[in-house]
């Protein structure tokens, strides 16, 4: 506000210039003293990853005295099974529920947001009331059906849904950003004689890649996060996934090993990071214009 | 011409006269239904079916194993008279949701008003903030929060330097739930930056209108800002609200899925859990979801019928 030109200029209106300066020293101090006090233990984890395993304990600093990757190949072979199978596992699963979502939902937020026919408001009330639902409603009987399909232990619960656009979050997310798509290109196009299909493949697809991308990221961390969905139908630890992996090591070589602990649980949100350093400015904005939950 | 069923918006009177009822199905509404095949089948057989079932077998004892059988309304009953249990969970969800979520909107308010100044630095504090939320549902983070508040552990080191002997946070169950509550907290990140893109909605020449007027600053966040953030505030304490409700990981790791000590960190979706895939007790654990769904959908409900009186939309 105080940086725009002023039209009319009030007597004794204008704020002295030592007083803006320290209102802006002191809102970056306590900006910067937020900044370090949140971010504290993630680099205190992530130097207790490199300690030698006695000073874990005795030491507050984020710095290491000594660097040492030691308990990077504990943690690594910490379990019966290694995490190179947990990570193998947790990308597989990622990885194709990334496909379904986007797939599916974009079908789906396509004809929401485009296509005519009799029920759609209906339709698309209902599934902006499965946005509030909580999934614990759905999940037992869901539990029982995957269990007599016999897809329990296997990922098969846990990616088909995606492929069932059964995240409604994204369907709304698609058909806001679709509606901003100028109608002019499909009339064009339909001119031409392309049906609904051609349409959404050649126009809407190629012309939506910023909310694809979004929620392809949103779809790739969650599915990576999620503990409960593996919780329940993975048994086996060669299906574990990396989560499921951490939690096991709490349970057991987790409380004489921290370093180990720390150094799978620094790995395990390694990818989580490495999308939020390239694509921030696509995260916060779909968060800005959506209202997205985490 | 498949092409007829797009939505031009264009009047569609001069549709051509009466051609089979078929064929007009195949043109108009077909496309639609297919594009939707696959949110149909999983609105029908992930959600709706499910959901009637479920209903079904919270009137019904059932262990997965043998077929259900009628129960009426037991379940219920034991629910709100003889589960000790069920009465602490709900004690620890509503404790949690009444603390964690208007203290993490007023933590995203403050900091997104900070921000929103025209301060230098703006994408990088935003970043910084919004890391935790991103990282927080994680497994990772449960993990490393036990640990920052075990007796050994980093709030106690840093206290120690002021000579104060801190308790064992996360084994203490007076302070046990309130390490989780800090951790909500500590994911203000996201609902920031939805406050940070209401705060930029509203019109600069309000305020310079009424910095003419001699009003203070202060007296402009009160009568300008707040006003017009009503709806932002309102669709972040709702979603912040249902996602308390449903939270699971950060309880279950930390208390390694017991909820304990003394079920102080009992959250109602662990205690579910516990019913369900403990103990097999599949009937009861459905009725617990749906006295959750109804709580949902009451306090939903409640906040669109009292916003009218609060929260502010333009005309």
């Amino acid at each position: 506000m105080t940086d725009a030109p002023m039209k009319l200029t009030v007597v004794g209106a204008e704020t002295p210039v030592w007083r803006k300066r320290l209102t802006s020293v002191v809102s970056h101090g306590l900006l910067i003293g937020a900044s370090i006090l949140m971010l504290y233990p993630l680099l205190w984890m992530l130097a207790a990853s490199f300690r030698p395993e006695n000073e874990i304990f005795t030491s507050a600093s984020i710095i290491p005295t000594s660097w040492s990757l030691d308990a990077y190949f504990r943690g690594w072979h910490g379990l019966r099974t290694s995490f190179s199978v947990f990570f193998t596992n947790s990308f597989i699963v990622s990885i194709f529920s990334v496909i379904g979502n986007v797939f599916a939902c974009s079908l789906a937020a396509f004809a929401f947001a485009r296509l005519e026919f009799r029920g759609r408001r209906m339709w698309f009330a209902l599934m902006l009331m499965t946005l509030m639902l909580p999934y614990q409603v759905t999940l037992i009987p869901q539990y029982v059906l995957f269990r007599q399909l016999g897809w329990v232990d296997t990922f098969l619960p846990l990616i088909v849904p995606k492929f069932l656009a059964a995240d409604a979050f994204f369907i709304f997310l698609m058909v806001r950003f679709f509606r901003g798509i100028p109608r002019e290109l499909d009339e064009a196009a339909m001119m031409d004689g392309a049906g609904p299909w051609r349409i959404y493949w050649k126009i809407m697809l190629p012309l939506s890649t910023p909310v694809l991308a979004t929620a392809a990221i949103f779809t790739f961390i969650w599915t990576w996060d999620d503990f409960f969905g593996p919780l329940i139908y993975l048994n086996k630890m060669s299906d574990y996934t990396v989560m499921l992996g951490l939690r096991t090591f709490t349970d057991s070589t987790g409380m004489s090993d921290y370093g180990g602990l720390f150094a799978m649980s620094v790995l395990s949100i390694v990818p989580i990071f490495l999308f939020f350093l390239i694509f921030q400015r696509l995260l916060i904005e779909g968060i800005a214009t959506t209202g997205m939950k985490r | 011409m498949t092409a007829r069923s797009l939505d031009t918006g264009a009047p569609t009177g001069e549709r051509a006269a009466a051609p089979s009822p078929w064929k007009r199905i195949w043109q108009q509404d077909a496309p639609g239904y297919l594009f939707l095949l696959p949110w149909f089948i999983g609105f029908f057989g992930l959600t709706l079916g499910p959901m009637i079932s479920s209903l079904y077998l919270s009137f019904n004892h059932f262990d997965l194993l043998t077929p259900p059988r009628w129960a009426g309304v037991d379940n219920y009953v034991r629910m709100f008279t003889n589960d000790p249990k069920f009465a602490a969970s709900m004690r620890v969800t509503m404790f949690f949701v009444v603390f964690s979520v208007p203290l993490k909107l007023a933590f995203a308010l403050g900091v997104a008003l900070l921000l929103n100044r025209g301060m230098k630095g703006l994408t990088l504090y935003r970043s910084l903030f919004y890391l935790p939320s991103l990282l927080g549902a994680s497994v990772a983070i449960a993990i490393l929060w036990r640990q920052i508040f075990a007796a050994d552990g980093l709030v106690n080191k840093f206290l120690s330097i002021f000579g104060i002997i801190g308790p064992s946070w996360i084994s203490n169950p007076n302070y046990s739930l309130w390490t989780l509550i800090v951790l909500s907290i500590w994911q203000f990140g996201s609902p920031m930056i939805i406050f940070l893109a209401g705060l930029r909605q509203i019109p600069q020449d309000m305020y310079e209108a009424a910095s003419l007027d001699g009003a203070s600053k202060w007296r402009q966040f009160w009568k300008i800002t707040l006003p017009l953030l009503t709806p932002v505030v309102f669709f972040n304490a709702i979603i912040q609200t249902i996602e308390a409700f449903k939270s699971f990981t950060p309880a279950f790791i930390i208390s390694g899925g017991t909820g304990n000590p003394i079920n102080s960190t009992l959250f109602y979706t662990l205690y579910l859990y516990q019913e369900a895939f403990g103990f097999f007790r599949m009937g009861y654990a459905s009725a617990l979801a749906w006295v959750l769904l109804a709580l949902v959908a009451l306090f939903t409900a409640f906040s669109f019928l009292t916003s009218k009186y609060w929260v502010h939309y333009d005309d």
